[in-house]
Protein backbone atom coordinates (compact mmCIF):
# COMPACT_ATOMS: atom_id res chain seq x y z
CA UNK A 1 0.00 0.00 0.00
CA UNK A 2 1.76 2.98 -1.73
CA UNK A 3 -0.05 5.86 0.54
CA UNK A 4 1.12 4.37 3.96
CA UNK A 5 4.67 5.10 2.75
CA UNK A 6 6.18 8.33 4.01
CA UNK A 7 6.97 10.79 1.12
CA UNK A 8 9.89 12.33 2.76
CA UNK A 9 10.74 16.03 1.25
CA UNK A 10 14.97 16.22 2.16
CA UNK A 11 14.65 19.80 -0.62
CA UNK A 12 11.61 20.73 1.41
CA UNK A 13 13.72 23.55 3.30
CA UNK A 14 15.39 24.54 -0.22
CA UNK A 15 12.20 25.17 -1.77
CA UNK A 16 10.66 26.98 0.97
CA UNK A 17 14.09 29.17 1.16
CA UNK A 18 13.54 29.38 -2.55
CA UNK A 19 10.10 30.74 -2.64
CA UNK A 20 10.99 32.93 0.14
CA UNK A 21 13.40 34.55 -1.53
CA UNK A 22 11.21 35.17 -4.61
CA UNK A 23 8.55 36.81 -3.82
CA UNK A 24 8.22 39.08 -6.75
CA UNK A 25 9.50 36.22 -9.25
CA UNK A 26 7.26 33.57 -11.17
CA UNK A 27 6.26 30.07 -9.49
CA UNK A 28 9.66 28.45 -8.61
CA UNK A 29 9.52 24.98 -10.15
CA UNK A 30 12.35 22.44 -8.79
CA UNK A 31 15.14 21.27 -10.96
CA UNK A 32 14.53 17.45 -12.62
CA UNK A 33 17.75 16.44 -10.26
CA UNK A 34 16.42 17.91 -6.91
CA UNK A 35 13.10 16.17 -7.76
CA UNK A 36 15.16 13.08 -7.78
CA UNK A 37 16.65 13.69 -4.01
CA UNK A 38 12.74 13.50 -2.78
CA UNK A 39 13.41 9.71 -0.61
CA UNK A 40 10.41 7.46 0.19
CA UNK A 41 11.09 6.33 3.64
CA UNK A 42 9.65 2.81 4.41
CA UNK A 43 8.84 2.01 8.19
CA UNK A 44 6.25 -1.58 6.78
CA UNK A 45 6.05 -4.37 8.54
CA UNK A 46 6.04 -6.72 12.00
CA UNK A 47 9.16 -6.27 13.75
CA UNK A 48 8.91 -9.43 16.80
CA UNK A 49 10.93 -9.30 20.41
CA UNK A 50 14.17 -10.09 20.36
CA UNK A 51 15.86 -8.62 23.80
CA UNK A 52 13.75 -7.49 26.47
CA UNK A 53 14.70 -5.02 29.80
CA UNK A 54 14.05 -3.27 32.59
CA UNK A 55 16.03 -3.51 35.69
CA UNK A 56 19.49 -4.22 35.24
CA UNK A 57 21.62 -7.30 35.39
CA UNK A 58 18.01 -8.98 36.36
CA UNK A 59 17.63 -11.63 33.35
CA UNK A 60 21.95 -12.28 34.22
CA UNK A 61 21.73 -13.37 38.07
CA UNK A 62 18.49 -14.37 38.67
CA UNK A 63 18.30 -16.90 35.82
CA UNK A 64 19.77 -19.67 35.71
CA UNK A 65 20.47 -21.68 32.28
CA UNK A 66 20.75 -20.49 28.51
CA UNK A 67 17.40 -21.58 27.76
CA UNK A 68 15.25 -19.62 30.59
CA UNK A 69 17.60 -16.62 30.01
CA UNK A 70 16.53 -16.92 26.11
CA UNK A 71 13.31 -17.12 27.38
CA UNK A 72 12.50 -14.09 29.72
CA UNK A 73 13.55 -11.94 26.93
CA UNK A 74 10.68 -13.02 24.86
CA UNK A 75 8.14 -12.81 27.55
CA UNK A 76 5.92 -10.10 27.98
CA UNK A 77 5.95 -7.99 31.61
CA UNK A 78 2.46 -9.17 32.51
CA UNK A 79 3.37 -12.85 32.24
CA UNK A 80 6.71 -12.72 33.51
CA UNK A 81 5.65 -13.05 37.49
CA UNK A 82 3.92 -16.17 36.89
CA UNK A 83 6.02 -17.55 34.73
CA UNK A 84 9.66 -16.53 36.13
CA UNK A 85 9.02 -15.86 39.87
CA UNK A 86 9.41 -19.44 41.27
CA UNK A 87 12.43 -19.74 39.58
CA UNK A 88 14.18 -16.46 40.73
CA UNK A 89 13.01 -17.74 44.46
CA UNK A 90 14.62 -21.67 43.55
CA UNK A 91 18.47 -18.88 42.43
CA UNK A 92 18.20 -16.61 44.78
CA UNK A 93 18.10 -19.95 47.68
CA UNK A 94 20.64 -21.65 45.95
CA UNK A 95 23.51 -18.63 46.08
CA UNK A 96 22.74 -18.47 49.70
CA UNK A 97 22.81 -22.01 49.97
CA UNK A 98 26.50 -21.90 48.31
CA UNK A 99 27.63 -20.05 50.77
CA UNK A 100 25.74 -22.30 53.43
CA UNK A 101 23.22 -19.69 54.98
CA UNK A 102 19.85 -19.11 53.81
CA UNK A 103 18.27 -15.96 52.50
CA UNK A 104 17.09 -13.26 55.55
CA UNK A 105 14.43 -10.50 54.66
CA UNK A 106 16.31 -7.36 53.21
CA UNK A 107 16.70 -3.89 54.07
CA UNK A 108 13.32 -2.79 52.70
CA UNK A 109 12.00 -6.06 54.95
CA UNK A 110 11.12 -7.95 51.81
CA UNK A 111 10.85 -11.88 52.28
CA UNK A 112 12.69 -13.60 49.67
CA UNK A 113 9.03 -14.51 48.19
CA UNK A 114 8.51 -10.71 47.87
CA UNK A 115 11.70 -9.93 46.80
CA UNK A 116 11.63 -12.24 43.87
CA UNK A 117 7.93 -11.58 42.94
CA UNK A 118 8.74 -7.60 43.03
CA UNK A 119 12.31 -8.50 40.45
CA UNK A 120 10.52 -10.82 38.36
CA UNK A 121 8.21 -8.60 36.46
CA UNK A 122 11.13 -6.88 34.82
CA UNK A 123 10.22 -2.99 34.31
CA UNK A 124 11.62 -0.14 35.45
CA UNK A 125 9.71 2.22 37.53
CA UNK A 126 9.62 5.65 36.88
CA UNK A 127 8.23 8.93 39.49
CA UNK A 128 7.88 11.86 37.68
CA UNK A 129 7.49 13.72 40.45
CA UNK A 130 10.12 12.69 42.78
CA UNK A 131 13.89 11.82 42.76
CA UNK A 132 15.36 9.29 40.16
CA UNK A 133 17.02 6.98 42.32
CA UNK A 134 17.45 3.10 43.09
CA UNK A 135 17.86 3.90 46.54
CA UNK A 136 19.04 7.08 48.12
CA UNK A 137 18.72 6.69 51.57
CA UNK A 138 16.20 9.51 51.61
CA UNK A 139 13.23 7.40 51.55
CA UNK A 140 13.02 7.43 47.62
CA UNK A 141 13.45 3.54 46.68
CA UNK A 142 12.85 2.47 42.90
CA UNK A 143 11.91 5.83 41.20
CA UNK A 144 14.00 5.20 37.96
CA UNK A 145 17.38 4.83 36.85
CA UNK A 146 19.92 7.64 37.00
CA UNK A 147 23.17 7.09 34.99
CA UNK A 148 25.44 7.06 38.11
CA UNK A 149 22.93 4.67 40.13
CA UNK A 150 25.36 1.36 41.46
CA UNK A 151 22.13 -0.56 40.47
CA UNK A 152 24.91 -3.51 40.95
CA UNK A 153 25.51 -2.88 44.18
CA UNK A 154 21.65 -1.80 44.88
CA UNK A 155 20.88 -5.52 43.69
CA UNK A 156 23.05 -7.05 45.76
CA UNK A 157 22.12 -5.18 48.47
CA UNK A 158 18.62 -6.46 48.35
CA UNK A 159 19.52 -9.82 48.10
CA UNK A 160 22.45 -10.37 49.76
CA UNK A 161 22.70 -7.89 52.41
CA UNK A 162 19.67 -8.88 54.70
CA UNK A 163 18.06 -6.94 57.07
CA UNK A 164 21.17 -4.12 58.01
CA UNK A 165 22.08 -4.50 54.34
CA UNK A 166 25.82 -5.31 55.30
CA UNK A 167 25.25 -9.16 55.80
CA UNK A 168 28.39 -10.41 53.81
CA UNK A 169 30.90 -7.13 53.51
CA UNK A 170 34.00 -9.49 54.57
CA UNK A 171 33.29 -9.16 57.88
CA UNK A 172 36.29 -10.17 60.10
CA UNK A 173 34.52 -12.32 62.81
CA UNK A 174 37.32 -13.13 64.99
CA UNK A 175 39.96 -10.01 64.42
CA UNK A 176 42.87 -11.64 63.56
CA UNK A 177 43.22 -9.44 60.41
CA UNK A 178 41.65 -11.73 57.87
CA UNK A 179 38.22 -11.90 56.19
CA UNK A 180 35.52 -14.33 57.46
CA UNK A 181 33.11 -13.72 55.66
CA UNK A 182 32.57 -13.07 51.71
CA UNK A 183 31.98 -9.67 50.07
CA UNK A 184 28.64 -9.93 49.10
CA UNK A 185 27.12 -6.60 49.17
CA UNK A 186 29.16 -4.64 46.65
CA UNK A 187 31.23 -5.69 43.78
CA UNK A 188 33.45 -2.74 44.99
CA UNK A 189 33.33 -0.73 41.33
CA UNK A 190 32.15 2.64 42.52
CA UNK A 191 30.73 5.01 40.37
CA UNK A 192 33.55 7.98 40.31
CA UNK A 193 34.68 6.72 36.91
CA UNK A 194 31.37 7.99 35.69
CA UNK A 195 31.27 11.76 34.75
CA UNK A 196 27.31 11.93 32.42
CA UNK A 197 26.95 15.98 31.24
CA UNK A 198 24.23 17.82 32.87
CA UNK A 199 22.97 18.37 29.26
CA UNK A 200 21.32 16.53 26.73
CA UNK A 201 22.21 13.87 25.78
CA UNK A 202 23.93 13.61 29.20
CA UNK A 203 26.03 10.32 28.40
CA UNK A 204 29.81 10.69 28.00
CA UNK A 205 31.37 10.94 24.37
CA UNK A 206 32.82 7.61 23.21
CA UNK A 207 36.40 6.87 23.52
CA UNK B 1 48.62 -31.84 17.65
CA UNK B 2 48.04 -28.21 15.77
CA UNK B 3 44.56 -28.97 14.89
CA UNK B 4 43.66 -29.73 19.24
CA UNK B 5 45.34 -26.52 20.04
CA UNK B 6 43.07 -24.68 17.54
CA UNK B 7 39.79 -26.57 18.89
CA UNK B 8 40.94 -25.61 22.21
CA UNK B 9 42.11 -22.05 21.82
CA UNK B 10 38.34 -21.09 19.96
CA UNK B 11 36.74 -23.14 22.62
CA UNK B 12 38.40 -20.53 25.26
CA UNK B 13 37.43 -17.68 23.28
CA UNK B 14 33.70 -18.93 22.87
CA UNK B 15 33.78 -19.34 26.31
CA UNK B 16 35.48 -15.98 26.95
CA UNK B 17 32.83 -14.38 24.94
CA UNK B 18 29.91 -16.62 26.53
CA UNK B 19 31.08 -15.23 29.72
CA UNK B 20 30.23 -11.48 28.68
CA UNK B 21 26.84 -11.29 30.18
CA UNK B 22 26.09 -7.97 32.58
CA UNK B 23 23.53 -5.12 32.68
CA UNK B 24 21.84 -6.94 30.20
CA UNK B 25 24.93 -6.70 28.12
CA UNK B 26 24.72 -10.09 25.63
CA UNK B 27 22.20 -11.32 28.61
CA UNK B 28 21.28 -14.29 26.70
CA UNK B 29 22.76 -16.59 24.09
CA UNK B 30 20.29 -15.97 21.28
CA UNK B 31 20.51 -12.28 21.29
CA UNK B 32 23.76 -11.52 23.03
CA UNK B 33 26.22 -10.23 20.52
CA UNK B 34 23.95 -9.54 17.80
CA UNK B 35 22.34 -5.75 16.31
CA UNK B 36 19.24 -6.33 18.62
CA UNK B 37 21.21 -6.74 22.19
CA UNK B 38 20.12 -4.28 24.43
CA UNK B 39 23.07 -3.62 26.95
CA UNK B 40 21.38 -1.09 29.03
CA UNK B 41 18.31 1.37 29.99
CA UNK B 42 18.13 3.93 32.16
CA UNK B 43 15.02 6.67 32.50
CA UNK B 44 15.35 9.87 34.65
CA UNK B 45 14.29 13.28 35.34
CA UNK B 46 16.10 15.71 33.02
CA UNK B 47 18.93 17.86 34.37
CA UNK B 48 17.62 20.43 32.43
CA UNK B 49 14.65 20.28 33.04
CA UNK B 50 12.33 18.99 35.85
CA UNK B 51 9.30 18.31 34.02
CA UNK B 52 10.81 15.86 31.59
CA UNK B 53 11.60 12.62 31.43
CA UNK B 54 14.65 10.86 29.91
CA UNK B 55 14.79 7.66 28.52
CA UNK B 56 18.38 6.15 27.29
CA UNK B 57 18.52 2.45 25.32
CA UNK B 58 22.14 1.42 24.90
CA UNK B 59 22.76 -1.59 22.29
CA UNK B 60 25.63 -3.08 20.78
CA UNK B 61 28.50 -3.11 23.88
CA UNK B 62 31.67 -2.70 21.90
CA UNK B 63 32.91 -5.67 23.94
CA UNK B 64 30.56 -7.30 21.28
CA UNK B 65 32.21 -8.82 18.15
CA UNK B 66 31.42 -5.61 16.02
CA UNK B 67 33.60 -3.44 18.36
CA UNK B 68 33.77 0.37 18.08
CA UNK B 69 32.78 -0.49 14.26
CA UNK B 70 28.86 -1.30 15.11
CA UNK B 71 26.01 0.60 13.84
CA UNK B 72 22.54 1.09 14.10
CA UNK B 73 20.99 -2.16 12.62
CA UNK B 74 17.93 -0.93 10.16
CA UNK B 75 15.82 -3.58 10.91
CA UNK B 76 15.60 -3.10 14.46
CA UNK B 77 13.19 -1.42 16.24
CA UNK B 78 14.12 -0.01 19.48
CA UNK B 79 10.91 0.85 21.93
CA UNK B 80 10.07 2.05 24.63
CA UNK B 81 7.00 0.59 26.60
CA UNK B 82 5.07 2.76 29.00
CA UNK B 83 2.49 1.34 30.96
CA UNK B 84 0.00 3.95 32.71
CA UNK B 85 -2.68 1.59 34.69
CA UNK B 86 -0.30 -0.93 36.43
CA UNK B 87 -1.31 -4.23 34.81
CA UNK B 88 2.33 -4.70 32.85
CA UNK B 89 0.84 -4.20 29.28
CA UNK B 90 2.04 -1.25 27.45
CA UNK B 91 -0.07 1.89 27.07
CA UNK B 92 1.70 4.01 24.91
CA UNK B 93 5.03 3.50 22.95
CA UNK B 94 7.97 5.23 21.71
CA UNK B 95 9.73 4.19 18.47
CA UNK B 96 12.98 4.51 17.14
CA UNK B 97 14.25 2.99 13.26
CA UNK B 98 17.37 4.17 11.69
CA UNK B 99 17.00 4.59 8.30
CA UNK B 100 20.21 5.83 5.95
CA UNK B 101 22.39 7.97 8.57
CA UNK B 102 19.22 9.33 10.77
CA UNK B 103 17.30 8.06 13.85
CA UNK B 104 13.25 8.36 13.43
CA UNK B 105 10.69 8.53 16.31
CA UNK B 106 7.41 7.95 16.68
CA UNK B 107 5.19 8.73 19.57
CA UNK B 108 4.53 8.44 22.41
CA UNK B 109 1.16 7.06 20.67
CA UNK B 110 -0.98 4.16 21.64
CA UNK B 111 0.21 0.88 19.97
CA UNK B 112 -2.57 -0.65 17.01
CA UNK B 113 -1.42 -4.45 19.02
CA UNK B 114 0.48 -4.84 22.53
CA UNK B 115 3.34 -7.63 23.32
CA UNK B 116 5.61 -9.17 21.44
CA UNK B 117 5.13 -8.15 17.69
CA UNK B 118 4.99 -4.57 16.88
CA UNK B 119 4.06 -1.97 13.73
CA UNK B 120 4.74 1.56 13.37
CA UNK B 121 2.04 3.95 12.72
CA UNK B 122 4.55 6.22 10.60
CA UNK B 123 1.68 9.05 10.95
CA UNK B 124 3.24 9.22 14.39
CA UNK B 125 6.32 10.29 13.67
CA UNK B 126 7.65 13.30 15.41
CA UNK B 127 10.97 13.66 13.94
CA UNK B 128 14.83 12.31 13.16
CA UNK B 129 17.68 13.45 14.07
CA UNK B 130 21.44 12.49 12.04
CA UNK B 131 23.19 9.89 13.58
CA UNK B 132 26.13 11.10 15.96
CA UNK B 133 29.41 9.44 14.64
CA UNK B 134 31.99 11.02 17.21
CA UNK B 135 32.16 12.77 20.19
CA UNK B 136 30.41 15.66 19.04
CA UNK B 137 26.96 15.07 19.96
CA UNK B 138 24.02 16.05 16.87
CA UNK B 139 20.82 16.39 18.77
CA UNK B 140 17.41 17.57 17.81
CA UNK B 141 14.40 19.31 19.40
CA UNK B 142 10.82 19.16 17.94
CA UNK B 143 8.25 21.73 18.49
CA UNK B 144 6.42 19.69 21.06
CA UNK B 145 9.74 19.59 23.11
CA UNK B 146 10.81 16.40 22.72
CA UNK B 147 14.58 16.15 22.42
CA UNK B 148 16.73 13.24 20.10
CA UNK B 149 19.83 11.96 19.82
CA UNK B 150 21.54 8.73 18.45
CA UNK B 151 25.04 7.44 18.08
CA UNK B 152 28.26 6.09 19.84
CA UNK B 153 28.77 6.89 23.28
CA UNK B 154 31.31 5.80 26.40
CA UNK B 155 28.69 3.00 28.32
CA UNK B 156 27.88 3.98 31.69
CA UNK B 157 27.58 0.64 32.99
CA UNK B 158 30.53 -0.47 35.32
CA UNK B 159 30.80 -3.54 37.42
CA UNK B 160 33.19 -6.38 38.07
CA UNK B 161 31.35 -8.62 35.71
CA UNK B 162 34.20 -10.77 35.73
CA UNK B 163 34.80 -11.44 39.43
CA UNK B 164 30.42 -11.86 39.40
CA UNK B 165 31.22 -15.00 36.78
CA UNK B 166 33.64 -16.21 39.24
CA UNK B 167 31.41 -16.02 42.45
CA UNK B 168 28.58 -17.61 40.35
CA UNK B 169 31.09 -20.22 38.67
CA UNK B 170 32.46 -21.08 42.13
CA UNK B 171 35.58 -19.91 40.35
CA UNK B 172 38.14 -20.00 43.47
CA UNK B 173 41.29 -18.89 41.53
CA UNK B 174 39.24 -16.03 40.29
CA UNK B 175 36.52 -14.71 42.83
CA UNK B 176 37.86 -12.66 45.51
CA UNK B 177 38.52 -14.18 49.86
CA UNK B 178 35.58 -16.66 50.66
CA UNK B 179 34.36 -16.90 47.02
CA UNK B 180 32.84 -13.39 47.40
CA UNK B 181 33.38 -10.16 45.55
CA UNK B 182 37.30 -8.78 45.34
CA UNK B 183 38.24 -5.96 47.52
CA UNK B 184 38.06 -2.89 46.46
CA UNK B 185 41.85 -2.77 45.44
CA UNK B 186 41.67 -5.17 43.36
CA UNK B 187 37.78 -4.85 41.72
CA UNK B 188 38.39 -4.27 38.50
CA UNK B 189 35.30 -2.29 36.03
CA UNK B 190 34.91 -4.73 32.90
CA UNK B 191 33.11 -2.05 30.79
CA UNK B 192 35.72 1.08 31.56
CA UNK B 193 37.09 2.35 28.03
CA UNK B 194 34.28 0.73 26.01
CA UNK B 195 31.41 2.23 24.15
CA UNK B 196 27.53 1.53 23.36
CA UNK B 197 25.38 2.80 20.84
CA UNK B 198 23.08 4.73 22.32
CA UNK B 199 19.21 6.07 21.55
CA UNK B 200 17.92 9.38 23.80
CA UNK B 201 15.05 10.60 24.40
CA UNK B 202 13.94 13.46 26.28
CA UNK B 203 10.08 14.55 26.46
CA UNK B 204 7.60 16.16 28.67
CA UNK B 205 6.45 14.50 31.60
CA UNK B 206 2.73 15.35 30.29
CA UNK B 207 3.32 13.42 26.95
CA UNK B 208 3.74 10.07 29.13
CA UNK B 209 0.78 10.03 30.52
CA UNK B 210 -1.01 8.88 33.54
CA UNK B 211 0.84 6.87 36.77
CA UNK B 212 -0.14 4.43 39.00
CA UNK B 213 0.91 3.76 42.79
CA UNK B 214 3.96 1.96 42.90
CA UNK B 215 3.80 -2.02 42.59
CA UNK B 216 6.44 -2.78 45.22
CA UNK B 217 4.26 -0.69 47.98
CA UNK B 218 6.67 2.22 48.26
CA UNK B 219 4.57 5.94 48.54
CA UNK B 220 5.17 7.29 45.27
CA UNK B 221 3.29 7.30 42.00
CA UNK B 222 4.36 6.36 38.80
CA UNK B 223 4.86 4.35 35.22
CA UNK B 224 5.76 0.76 34.93
CA UNK B 225 8.19 1.03 31.86
CA UNK B 226 10.85 -1.35 29.87
CA UNK B 227 12.40 -1.12 26.43
CA UNK B 228 12.37 -3.69 23.12
CA UNK B 229 14.32 -4.80 20.43
CA UNK B 230 12.61 -6.08 17.57
CA UNK B 231 13.79 -7.45 14.24
CA UNK B 232 11.79 -6.63 11.09
CA UNK B 233 10.47 -10.10 9.74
Amino acid sequence: MKLQNIKYLVVGAVLAGFVSCNDDDDLFIPAPEEQMEIEELNFEGTFAQEDQMGRAAINTVLNGDSATKNSFNLTIPSEMVANFQQGFLDRAVALHAAFGVEYENNVLGLDATTLTTVLAADVLQVAPDAPTTYIDGDGNVLTGRSLTDDVVDVSLILLFGGTNGDRFNGQDLDNDGVADLPILVTDNVPNTGENPSTTFPYLEGPH
Amino acid sequence: MKTVSKILIAGALVAGVGALIAADHLDAPAVGGTTADITDYFAFESAENGDNTVFVANVQSSLAPAGNDATFDENVLIEFNIDNTGDLVEDRVIQAIARDGRMYFFGPYAPATTGLNSTIDASQMIGSVAITTDGNAITETTEGGIKMFAGPREDPFFFDFGTFNAVIGGDAENNGPNGGFQTAENAVDTFDGTNVLSIVVELPNALIGPTVAHPAGFDVQVWNTWVEAKRQQ
